[in-house]
């Protein structure tokens, strides 16, 4: 019996026929998925990078490209990101609501995780309902809600920075309480109760043994809640009130409307990279933070900060 | 070990702020939804009292959203592109989690950072990029143009159903990946061996293990974007700017920001609202059902 | 009173409609290696965790020394526990975690480096000060969860299951360190497990529990020969059981009926009449050539199958009565003189064989209500 064939052809053959091969290899893995997933990737992530690329661009078109530049970044004096007032409020306006979110909504959201992972009596049920709500609201019911008790209830407040940190913290705090809460669940009791057992008060369990294995979860929610807070579009348009309480996704909306310049892209790459930037960061911590807890293999953990 | 009021407690803080600054929101879209309007300014006037609620405005609403009425073409358009995007982003969506999920093997993680990485990337960033690439002398008319598919640029941003779908499913995609991602990742790879120990082909074991598993997520992922999607506006303002391809977002939004009516706004909000929920309790059930079904299958 | 004692009167803790531990009374005496020894669910982990302070019993009461600590939080205890998975804190350095209690009672730091290092040498980890839990093996991690409870000086030290996360042989090793380490440090260890080789072996007395109830305590050779009844006689070794009925019963010799055989026993002070059991371990029942001269307990049977279990061989023999026992020979290297298939003689020596009475929930077949025969002629 001559020997089994190989599987596919290589040596010897035309570029088409191997070409052919590898599609058709049936031990191979399934050509067409593979194909489908990097033609996926591509479409996701190259216009993304072309606007980038273009932000660098020499003239003030968005679609042709002449040469490479910064002048929108801060090169041009009228137009560019560090001279354009409108521009620079923009970028400012939002890491000032993005650093608020973060400072406001990461304690609360950290008790509130605790005291509902642990709560079983009167009140826990709905409370946890009345926390997993916002998750599923959709944005603009909840901006018509926000920018309505601000107008007609707590008229106190009106529009403008203070309503937008309000809205911001108001839809952060679930996604702190989800991740924060998901830690506590692999942690367990066991670590408290030793604790106690050692002769440490509860304040001190809490305190000194409980709250640093949280500090992942903590990094990691923080970094999620300056994420979500920099890209947010709807609460931060409906709590305006126009001019320097617009952020960078607001000013980015109002000029592909009208005839914008590169440096609208200018100012997306900037966001973009300070955001990639800071989450990048905080999955950094967490695996740093849970590195003597790691068993060999584990890649789920890229899925879950996903969120 | 601790005090009982501890966790209660520690949880006030959140809860108080929630109820504040969400449950109370709502209840004030219901005050003015429910309320009358100022004839002489113009200005809602809210009605707290539910006893006094006055139901006019939500009827008027209701009738512009029936068969006939002025909103009704702008609710089934939504309903048609939200369906229709759903469908097109498991379409897609679906092989890449599958692939990602069983057969990657080695470049498991790098891919999967690839994919979780546009849910990191400023929406409205996404959105510029393509209006940049759409534009009359943009990368995609000029491609299709050397490619001869086109014979002078087209205008995509200048009112089109299909540019709005495209945009929504380029928008909202990711996030149906991720959680269809998960539920694909979890099946065991022994239900598939077993499959095909049992004689199936791998379309087979494809079609009567792996689809049905893989439910769960299907529904979780829908629930993701459709709920949002029928409440977005902005994605059509950007690509599309024209009342033709209009959404019942943008119809909120007009009531609010253009010549405000925040009467008129709140009802429908409170519409959609409530479409929305039932929705919800509809994929909630579908869930449910579904887990129940796998729970048998794993019993076996 | 000896440092260490403890006292469990009527302690009963419910869980919603579950009865977790039914009103339970033990007395450990101090300096002693006590084992909670039963199947999951019977109570021993609840019972372990109400004595160091993680549930709070329904009723009863628990005595450290005299005093109920029932109520006493967990902090406050001189109890210290060694948990199932250790619980080192991984944000810690093995001297940290072992200086953790101390540092909780704010001795001062001088005191704390010589007990940490005193109680890394008495488990044989000195050096390893600086290592993270995620740096050792999981025997390792078992030992700095010892000593960083023993460093305390607890008048007892609690463990819960410490050695079922280890292989085999690992576990044997540990178990003997074990309990020289107890033997050394004279204090008393509370073991909870579900091994009962593992509880033979380390206690010095134990306790059997089902249900949430203690079936017996006693010491390791008490309870696994003089098992007072059913569940204990099964749970502990292999236990060949035959239905039996019993002719008469004394404190010095019993004399049951089994399908026209009759057989004297042990006496017992339980009270036996009627449908009984009676149990014999393998290594006790020994086997006859088939023909040999009959006397006094003895039953024909044949061989069913033969066993290696490398020490010793199983040989299973269906008796004539009809039940399955097992016999167990040592591997003397001279050869097993029985083979599958063939008739042998099986002798149930009366002192190795016990009365039980049925226990609740055991029905007796209707075999052992027979009236006995007339004992069958010896052929």
């Amino acid at each position: 019996m001559t020997a089994v064939a190989e599987s596919r052809p290589t040596r010897g053959f035309s570029p088409a026929a191997r070409l052919r091969g590898w599609i058709r290899n049936p031990w191979g893995r399934p050509r067409f998925l593979v194909l489908m997933t990097w033609a996926y990737i591509l479409w996701s992530i190259v216009p993304v990078l072309i606007a980038v690329q273009f932000s660098f661009n020499g003239t003030r078109s968005r679609t042709v490209w002449d040469s490479f530049s910064t002048r929108w970044y801060w090169g041009d004096p009228v137009d560019s990101v560090w001279h354009d007032p409108t521009l620079r409020h923009a970028l400012v306006q939002s890491f000032k609501l993005a650093g608020a979110d973060v400072l406001i909504a990461v304690p609360i959201g950290v008790l509130l995780a605790l005291g509902l992972a642990r709560w079983h009596g009167r009140g826990s049920g709905a409370s946890n309902f009345i926390m997993l709500f916002p998750l599923v609201t959709p944005e603009i019911v909840m901006g018509v809600a926000l920018l309505l008790v601000f107008t007609e209830l707590f008229t106190f407040v009106h529009t403008g920075t203070t309503a937008q940190i309000l809205g911001h913290v108001t839809f952060s705090i679930s996604f702190v309480v989800v991740i924060v809460r998901g830690r506590l669940f692999s942690i367990g009791r066991q670590y408290e109760e030793a604790a106690a057992d050692l002769g440490a008060s509860p304040f001190v369990a809490l305190t000194r043994v409980l709250l640093p294995l949280l500090t992942p979860a903590i990094v990691a929610s923080a970094a999620v809640v300056f994420a979500i807070s920099a890209d947010d579009f709807v609460i931060s348009q409906w709590l305006s009130k126009g001019g320097e309480t617009d952020t960078v996704p607001i000013r980015i909306y109002s000029a592909t409307r009208a005839a914008p310049l590169p440096s609208v892209n200018a100012i997306a790459t900037i966001m973009m990279v300070s955001t990639l930037l800071i989450v990048t960061l905080g999955f950094v911590a967490w695996r740093v933070f849970t590195r003597g807890e790691r068993k060999e293999g584990a890649k789920e953990e890229l899925g879950a900060f996903g969120m | 070990m601790y005090r009982r009021w501890l966790w209660p407690s520690l949880s006030a803080p959140g809860v108080l702020w929630l109820i504040v600054l969400f449950v109370v929101p709502f209840y004030a879209v219901l005050g003015v939804a429910f309320g009358t309007v100022d004839p002489i300014l113009f200005q809602p006037v809210p009605i707290w009292n539910p006893l006094q609620w006055n139901v006019g405005w939500v009827v008027e609403v209701l009738h512009r959203l029936a068969p006939g009425g002025i909103w009704f073409d702008v609710g089934i358009r939504t309903i048609v592109y939200v369906a229709f995007s759903l469908a097109l982003c498991l379409l897609i969506g679906y092989p890449v989690a599958y692939y990602t999920a069983r057969h990657a093997g080695r470049l498991k993680g790098i891919i999967l950072i690839l994919i979780i990485l546009p849910l990191w990337i400023s929406y409205m960033m996404r959105m510029l990029a393509w209006v940049n690439l759409l534009q009359t002398d943009g990368y995609v008319n000029r491609f299709l143009m050397f490619t001869h598919v086109l014979s002078q640029p087209r205008g995509w941003l200048e009112g089109s159903s299909s540019t709005v779908i495209f945009a929504l499913v380029y928008g909202y995609i990711p996030y149906l990946i991720l959680p269809l991602f998960a539920s694909l990742d979890r099946i065991d790879r022994s239900h598939l061996e077993a499959a095909r120990d049992l004689g199936a082909s791998p379309w087979s074991a494809f079609r009567h293990v792996t689809l049905p598993l893989s439910k769960t997520g299907i529904l979780g992922g829908a629930v993701l974007i459709t709920l949002p999607m029928f409440g977005d506006y902005f994605t059509p303002n950007i690509v599309s700017p024209t009342p033709k391809t209009s959404m019942i977002g943008n119809q909120i939004d007009l009531y609010f920001h253009g010549g405000p009516q925040p009467t008129v706004g709140a009802a429908l909000t409170i519409l959609l609202a409530a479409f929305l929920t039932l929705l919800m309790l509809y994929y909630m059930w579908s869930i449910h059902r579904a887990q129940r079904d796998v729970g048998a299958v794993g019993a076996l | 009173m000896a440092r260490g004692e403890i006292e469990l009167n009527k302690l009963t803790k419910e869980f919603a409609e579950v009865r977790a531990v039914d009103g339970i009374d033990l007395h450990v005496h101090g300096a002693e290696f006590f084992s909670l020894l039963g199947p999951s669910g019977c109570g021993k982990t609840t019972t372990l965790r109400m004595i160091a302070g993680f549930e709070q019993p329904t009723s009863g009461q628990i005595l450290l020394d005299g005093t109920d600590v029932a109520y006493t939080p967990p902090h406050h205890r001189n109890v210290n526990t060694v948990f199932q998975n250790y619980a080192l804190f991984p944000h810690l350095n093995v001297f940290d975690n072992v200086a953790f209690g101390l540092r909780r009672a704010k001795r001062p730091k001088n005191e704390i480096k010589q007990r940490v290092g005193q109680a890394l040498e008495l488990v044989q980890l000195s050096g390893y000060d600086k290592r993270k839990s995620s740096q050792l093996s999981g025997g390792q991690q078992q030992r700095v969860a010892l000593a960083r409870a023993l460093v305390l000086n607890p008048a007892v030290l609690l463990l819960d299951e410490p050695l079922g996360a280890l292989d085999a042989k690992l576990r044997k090793t540990l178990q003997i360190e074990l309990k020289a380490l107890q033997q050394e440090v004279g204090i008393t260890f509370l073991y909870v497990t579900h091994d009962q080789e593992e509880a033979l072996t380390m206690s010095d007395r134990l306790a059997v529990m089902n249900g949430g109830h203690v079936e017996q305590i006693g010491a390791p050779q008490d309870v696994y020969e003089d098992p007072e009844t059913l569940f204990v006689a099964d749970f502990l070794g292999v236990s060949n059981l035959m239905e039996a009925r019993v002719v008469s019963a004394g404190a010095g010799v019993c004399r049951v009926a089994l399908d026209g055989y009759e057989l004297e026993t042990r006496g017992t002070k339980l009270d036996v009449t009627g449908a009984a059991k009676i149990v014999i371990r393998p290594e006790r029942l020994e086997l006859e050539e088939h023909g040999t001269a009959s006397g006094l307990n003895r039953i024909p049977g044949m061989v069913e199958r033969l066993v290696y279990v490398g020490s010793a061989v199983q040989v299973i023999v269906r008796a004539a009565t009809g039940e399955s026992l097992q016999a167990l020979i040592q591997n003397t290297g001279k050869g097993i003189p029985f083979e599958q298939g063939t008739p042998v003689q099986l002798h149930l020596p009366p002192d190795a064989v016990r009365v039980l009475p049925f226990g609740i929930g055991d029905e007796p077949s209707l075999k052992a209500d027979e009236p006995a025969e007339e004992t069958a002629a010896t052929t």
